[in-house]
């Protein structure tokens, strides 16, 4: 009780304290909204990332001068909760953007019936499904929604290659048996088979299940040569050990999602020899060993597991547009700016402190960016997709290494050999 | 085939230690028990808690008892988390589910008991956070039995089920040898004729709980030991224990232990059928194809 | 101030159709004494039913026959009732807890199908794109709102109305003696397994009404919206509210909604910046404990069942009696 009323009183006087000092400072304030799933397991670290940004943002000056008011809430990873949050924060603190959320089942409720209908734009970090762009396709999202999450096909089209250079001849694949799994799954297959690699088994991995000592063996009973894993870490976590236990192979080829460091000191890095990640990176290395270095310093810890520099990406992205489009600006006039951002005939600025404050002067004076993201120079296309060139990476005992950079032209010819 | 039935030979071991306190529970209390399976979680916290902090004190403990992961720390920590879990399991009975039961009926039992889970689970995500935790970073190998066909076994595994064999046989013992084994089933029978025959009902209730909690708390133990621990775990067993108790019929203690055998082996053989995608529905088409012949579960005392 | 009416405008809307969900299990365990644990898997049905009938056509995809708004609706209402007939059959001889646990398994299978079965439910992507109704014709996103939760509260009284209608007719109150004492009203001549049956084929397709509802806002659903938490938040909606009252079922509701998206509000205004990241669980732990007090508390619920002179016991002991039998 006591506790309670420390943490009320510490909170009223904070708020107190927070009014006096943005009047002092700052006359304003936008509001962000922001709704990512923090009480699920990986959903926190992302919206921590995406809060540390609104603070970067702040330093730099704010947007057109005004101080970003991030305003997280809760999906709870449920439809229904998501859509209330997402309402609440549209109009009762009258946000104009909108960050979020991770689920697609989520985003698409989120905005085809909250942020659309609103004139709110919408940028996520990690919503992967195919759906999306068919809505954007569709028209029904009115231009107001984007995400840094490249789509699954340049991951599964640079797995196949991986496999194909290292001669692998067959590969049992093994999803996460949600929209982004389903997706990425479907798409590996083809792709392996395309460079003409068999294709033993294709597992489904439904997370919260007590064991996957069945579907290990199942696995198993093909005997393959590979594994391709689109897990995310708790269950990839619980399926390699079993796998590995069993004395299966260790030559594998991971989705980013498995970028994370529960899963390299948890499976060993002397099972890990052989593992090779996909993911989608940044054509100069530099910014994304930048976004390493100064997450490392900021949260004690390298950024391990799925979505983290997507998140950072897009909040950085959605804030400096928010900037050019000036502290009163509408959703679809944020959403008009977002090329002034990410135009690759822009001015480079790396997502750093000094970048934003530079990337705003710019913006300000009428000019365009290009801005170097965690994932690299961002560009999107007309549904709000990202394309990017791909990276190969492996574990080593400080963390991820990268081990190859595949540019965006080779990714291209690839996928077009391939159909 | 032959190791779908020996995975699910040994994951049922787990299921079922974890079944026998819930069908006590339910037998005695008469209300299904939503926030049981964070027992299992509790137990493994707390094992895990000790487990850290043992090898500091004496670093001898630290040794794994070759072939298993297992070490001294963990088997010590095992013990202090029977005892912790049994006694939490008394005071949220004593703080929610007494107090429920003096005013109302089992439904409001059940929604407090789900109540009650969303708390337990959200304060171990607040003391431990979500991320997957182990007791032993060593990955424990298999063992080939055979090659043609190929059969696999892990230490571990034996290990999880000779203990589970023989928790279940002490129990057994407790249950049919001891006057206290005659009250509780006393209890069980007839709430109301085992008071007047001077047995204390409040007794017997915490004693349900303190073994219901002790033994999910080896249940989770084993079930980290042998998978990860994480806050989830509790809400991954619930479904999969409750099977195993309705399946074995409400209020058996063989019916538990062969439920629990019969949902690990069906889940395992069930993707021999059905996609993998499925799994999840697994243990409910086993209640239902069970129920449907016989209506109170295999070992289940006719109703009515 | 626009902003906040707006806001109450979709809360209410939000709130209404939980409502319309919660009169079905009142009519369910309130009025007949059936333990439905399976919720969200008549919900789920009449959700997907109305989308696959009334959504847009989608290659390689089963469905989307693009049928007119009420007939989509009514085709998703029909599934919700077709599905609970055959799971009625399947488990209604069954105790209270099994009951339970059965149709508690039937929801996660219905879960699993919806996840797995491409063809027919899109898999985990979902299926998209149901005209909302009278969208093209309202330019004004406040005022669709607002006329949205009009088609709502609409449907919520029709629905309360045939409910207090039903549960005074003579098939009510012999739905009302099978729940008290089965073996009388045996005697008296009711068939208590048809009654039963159809307390839940009503009941359920009441559900299935608030899925229809709920998509043809969303315009979405996928089986993220099938999880067990809404039988859960409806059970606890109906038992804060007082069962076997419909007045009670709306209010609890209301009430449970409100806390449960509020709480999630208040946290982002109260508690200090450090401690936002915990909000999600604090929530959590909130919402549980608010649950727990009120049992303990008030377990009878807000508005609890009036009993009339024919009714000599209470509900809940009936209840009690009914699962020591």
């Amino acid at each position: 009780m006591n506790r309670k009323m420390l943490y009320l009183a510490g909170a009223s006087m904070m708020a107190l304290g927070l009014q006096a000092g943005t009047a002092a400072a700052q006359d304003c304030s936008v509001n962000v909204g922001t709704i990512y799933p923090t009480s699920v397991d990986w959903g926190r670290p992302i919206a921590e990332t995406a809060l540390w940004v609104g603070e970067m943002i702040n330093e730099a000056g704010g947007v057109d001068g005004c101080e970003v008011n991030m305003i997280l809430r809760d999906d709870q990873n449920d439809a229904r909760v998501g859509v209330d949050a997402a309402r609440a924060l549209v109009d009762i603190d009258q946000v104009e953007l909108l960050l979020g959320t991770v689920s697609s089942g989520i985003s698409i409720p989120i905005l085809t019936s909250v942020t659309a209908p609103a004139g709110v734009m919408q940028m996520s970090c990690c919503s992967s499904s195919s759906r999306l762009t068919e809505i954007a396709e569709s028209g029904e999202a009115r231009g107001l929604w984007f995400r840094t999450f490249a789509t699954a096909d340049v991951q599964a089209a640079v797995a196949a290659m991986l496999a194909r250079d290292a001669g692998i001849q067959n590969i049992t694949v093994v999803y996460k048996n949600d929209d982004w799994g389903q997706d990425i799954g479907r798409l590996a297959a083809e792709a392996f088979e395309a460079v003409g690699i068999e294709v033993l088994d294709q597992i489904a991995i439904t997370d919260a299940q007590p064991s996957y000592r069945a579907e290990a063996t199942q696995a198993l009973r093909g005997q393959p040569e590979s594994l391709y894993l689109a897990l995310y870490p708790v269950e990839g976590i619980s399926f390699v050990r079993e796998w590995i236990g069993l004395g299966g192979t260790t030559t594998m080829i991971g989705a980013n999602s498995l970028k994370s460091d529960d899963f390299r000191t948890t499976v060993g890095l002397e099972n890990l020899a052989e593992f090779t990640g996909t993911d989608t990176s940044s054509p100069r290395v530099q910014s994304a060993a930048d976004f390493i270095e100064a997450y490392t310093a900021n949260f004690d810890a390298a950024p391990s597991g799925p979505g983290l520099a997507n998140s950072f990406d897009a909040a950085a992205i959605a804030l400096l547009a928010y900037h050019a489009a000036g502290r009163d600006a509408s959703g679809e006039e944020i959403a008009a700016q977002v090329s002034r951002v990410t135009d690759p005939a822009g001015e480079p600025i790396p997502a750093t402190v000094e970048g934003f404050a530079s990337a705003m002067e710019i913006l300000s004076g009428g000019g365009s960016v290009s801005y170097q993201g965690a994932t690299g120079a961002v560009t999107f296309d007309a549904n709000g997709n990202v394309s990017a060139p791909a990276v190969s990476w492996g574990f080593d005992d400080s963390g991820v290494v990268e081990q190859s950079y595949i540019s965006l032209e080779e990714v291209a010819a690839f996928m077009a050999s391939t159909n | 085939m032959i190791q779908s039935i020996l995975d699910g030979i040994l994951t049922g071991a787990i299921i079922s230690l974890g079944a026998i306190g819930l069908t006590l529970i339910m037998h005695i209390l008469r209300f299904a028990n939503f926030a049981y399976a964070e027992l299992l979680a509790i137990g493994a916290y707390v094992a895990l808690v000790f487990d850290q902090l043992f090898p500091v004190l004496v670093p001898a403990l630290d040794t794994a008892f070759a072939p298993l992961t297992l070490t001294g720390a963990l088997a010590l920590s095992m013990v202090i988390a029977m005892v912790l879990t049994g006694l939490s399991a008394v005071v949220i009975d004593a703080l929610v589910f007494k107090r429920i039961r003096q005013k109302a009926g089992p439904l409001s039992m059940v929604f407090a008991s789900f109540g009650v889970a969303l708390v337990i689970r959200n304060v171990i995500v607040l003391i431990f956070g979500h991320h997957a935790q182990l007791y032993s970073q060593d990955i424990a190998r298999a063992t080939v039995i055979s090659f043609d066909p190929l059969i696999l076994i892990k230490p571990d595994q034996v290990f999880v089920l000779a203990l589970a064999l023989a928790l279940m046989l002490a129990l057994h013992l407790i249950l049919t040898r001891t006057t206290f084994g005659f009250a509780l089933r006393a209890v069980a029978e007839n709430p109301s004729l085992a008071q007047v025959a001077g047995v204390r009902l409040s007794t017997m209730v915490a004693a349900v709980w303190v073994i219901a909690g002790s033994l999910s708390a080896v249940a989770g133990t084993l079930y980290a030991l042998t998978n990860q621990l994480n806050p989830l775990i509790g809400h991954v067993f619930l479904l999969p224990v409750f099977a195993a108790t309705i399946v074995g019929g409400i209020g058996s203690v063989y019916g538990a232990v062969l439920g629990g055998f019969i949902v690990g082996i069906a889940s395992g053989l069930a993707l021999m059928i059905l996609p993998p995608g499925y799994a999840p529905a697994m243990p409910f088409l086993i209640i239902l194809a069970v129920l449907l012949f016989r209506p109170q579960g295999l070992f289940g005392e006719e109703q009515q | 101030m626009i902003g906040l009416v707006s806001y109450l405008t979709f809360f209410l809307t939000m709130a209404g159709i939980m409502a319309i969900i919660t009169l079905g299990l009142n009519l369910h365990w309130g009025y007949t004494g059936l333990f439905n644990g399976g919720v969200v898997a008549f919900f789920g049905a009449g959700a997907y039913g109305t989308m696959i009938l009334g959504g847009p056509s989608q290659p390689d995809q089963f469905g989307g026959f693009e049928l007119p708004y009420l007939v989509a609706l009514g085709g998703g209402v029909v599934i919700a009732g077709a599905l609970a007939w055959v799971v009625g059959l399947l488990t209604l001889r069954l105790r209270h807890d099994y009951l339970a646990i059965s149709t508690f398994g039937i929801a996660v299978a219905l879960e699993a199908v919806a996840r797995n079965a491409q063809w027919l439910t899109g898999g985990a992507r979902g299926l998209r794109g149901f005209p909302r109704p009278f969208e093209d014709q309202i330019d004004n996103n406040f005022l669709f709102g607002v006329v949205f939760l009009l088609i709502v509260l609409t449907v919520l009284g029709l629905i309360w109305l045939s409910i207090e209608r039903l549960v005074n007719s003579p098939f009510g109150r012999a739905l009302r003696a099978i729940r008290e004492d089965e073996v009388a009203a045996r005697a008296l001549g009711k068939n208590p397994v048809r009654l039963r049956l159809w307390s839940l084929v009503i009941g359920a397709a009441i559900m299935g009404a608030g899925g229809g509802l709920y998509v043809s806002y969303t315009a979405f659903v996928s089986p993220q919206d099938l999880l067990p938490i809404l039988t859960f938040q409806i059970w606890a909606m109906l038992i804060v509210g007082g069962a076997g009252n419909n007045r009670g079922a709306v209010l609890g509701a209301v009430l449970i909604w409100g806390v449960w998206t509020l709480s999630g509000f208040a946290l982002t205004r109260l508690a200090p910046a450090s401690m936002q990241i915990d909000a999600g669980s604090i929530q959590y732990i909130l919402i549980g404990t608010l649950i727990v007090c009120m049992l303990i508390w008030r377990p009878e619920g807000l508005l609890p069942e009036k009993i009339k002179k024919s009714q000599p016991m209470t509900a809940r002991k009936a209840a009690s009696n009914s699962t020591r039998e």
